[in-house]
């Protein structure tokens, strides 16, 4: 007698597995940034509002709690590119360069650009310049 | 070494039990005792009434894949002392498979996902024998070489949450074999393949969890292959909206 025996999966199927830890930490590193973005336009909009409105936003931006979730969204993102760019050489394939060739090339690439980023975001600082 | 492990296996009788469950046997230990010939013990001398498949013991039929301690592995490649310091492990039938007795699943959809993408060559115009053989280049077998070695056991399927949470998606070891002919020099299909790749059930219900890597007994890297699929779906939509603003057709 044939009577298949399926369990539907269940909402925690990610508990037993490492791999699958592993997985759902790297796609979680969206939530972080979903929230950074929302803080951003809120920071636009604040600007929007003139200068008193925007200064007071960067006040609220330097307590402990944003502090803290600033450097959580700026770990999400370092981990989101690491194990992105580690997933490059499975889909880039270009014949002649070797799968790690590729990764540490994005590695550099993503490196330089971060800087160049970073050092224009504090060149153009508005409150007063780099380092103030 | 102690003289014996404790094997756990999930018994499904289909007519007696509603749900699998654990009965313990306990096998003599020894270095080189694959979990397939302790699987073969159990039945020869303690249990005659459990059921697993198998067939060539080298890990080329890929009949005897089941989970273990939790990892969809093959019972031939698993050897007893990787668990001897515990003392136990515990195997049941592959997940995402529906169990049809003890550790042998129902592989009949996985089968069909593998005839879905039409895994074989097509010629526009079959040549004539007299012609000679389709040759090709040691270059040219290396681009689909290492998706040729699969082996059809599931365990990617096995270790792939979203064919676990619906089983429509083709899944890692069809989306593979339909690489694997798209990058073979002697096929002409790559066109009637690509439906299947576009498809919901195609290659974007894939999200790159990766375990399916992972797990294959054979280094297949079927993850590889179906974002390999994702590059090549991507091309074709974009090609496709080039025709369609040359006013051609819908390819």
């Amino acid at each position: 007698m044939r009577r298949p025996w399926r369990p539907a999966q269940r909402w925690n199927w990610w508990q037993h597995n490492p791999a699958y830890r592993r997985y759902l930490l790297r796609e979680a590193t969206a939530l972080p940034l979903f929230v950074y973005a929302l803080v951003l336009v809120s920071g636009l909009y604040r600007y929007t509002q003139g200068q008193l409105a925007f200064t007071r936003w960067l006040e609220a931006m330097q307590s402990p709690g944003w502090l803290a979730f600033h450097a959580l969204a700026a770990a999400a993102c370092v981990l989101h590119a690491i194990t992105w760019i580690e997933l490059v050489p499975k889909l880039l394939v270009v014949p002649g360069i070797s799968g790690p060739t590729i990764k540490r090339g994005h590695q550099v690439a993503a490196l330089i650009g971060s800087a160049v980023i970073v050092g224009a975001a504090l060149a153009s600082w508005p409150l007063g310049g780099a380092g103030s | 070494m102690s003289d014996s492990i404790a094997i756990y296996v999930a018994r499904y009788r289909p007519g007696e039990d509603d749900a699998p469950t654990e009965q313990r046997y306990d096998v003599p230990l020894s270095a080189d005792l694959s979990v397939l010939e302790a699987l073969n013990y159990i039945k020869d001398e303690l249990d005659p009434t459990l059921s697993y498949r198998w067939s060539c013991r080298m890990a080329i039929c890929g009949s005897c894949g089941v989970m273990i301690d939790g990892e969809p592995r093959l019972g031939c490649k698993t050897f007893l002392r990787e668990f001897a310091g515990r003392g136990e492990l515990h195997l049941r039938a592959l997940d995402h498979f529906p169990v049809e007795r003890d550790l042998v699943v129902d592989l009949e959809g996985f089968m069909g996902h593998l005839e879905t993408v039409k895994p074989w060559m097509f010629h526009e115009a079959e040549r004539p024998v007299a012609e000679g053989e389709y040759r090709q280049t040691p270059a040219e077998l290396e681009r689909y070489q290492q998706f040729s070695q699969c082996i059809n056991c599931g365990l990617c399927y096995a270790a792939c949450p979203q064919f676990g949470r619906d089983d429509s998606f083709l899944g890692p070891a069809a989306l593979t074999l339909a690489l694997r002919y798209n990058l073979d020099s002697r096929d002409e299909g790559s066109a009637e393949r690509m439906p299947f790749l576009n498809a919901d059930e195609g290659v974007w219900r894939c999200t790159f969890v990766g375990y399916c890597s992972e797990v294959c007994p054979k280094d297949v890297d079927p993850a590889a292959a179906v974002n390999r699929g994702k590059v090549a779906s991507t091309i074709n939509y974009g090609l496709n909206l080039l025709r369609l603003a040359g006013g051609k057709r819908d390819a």
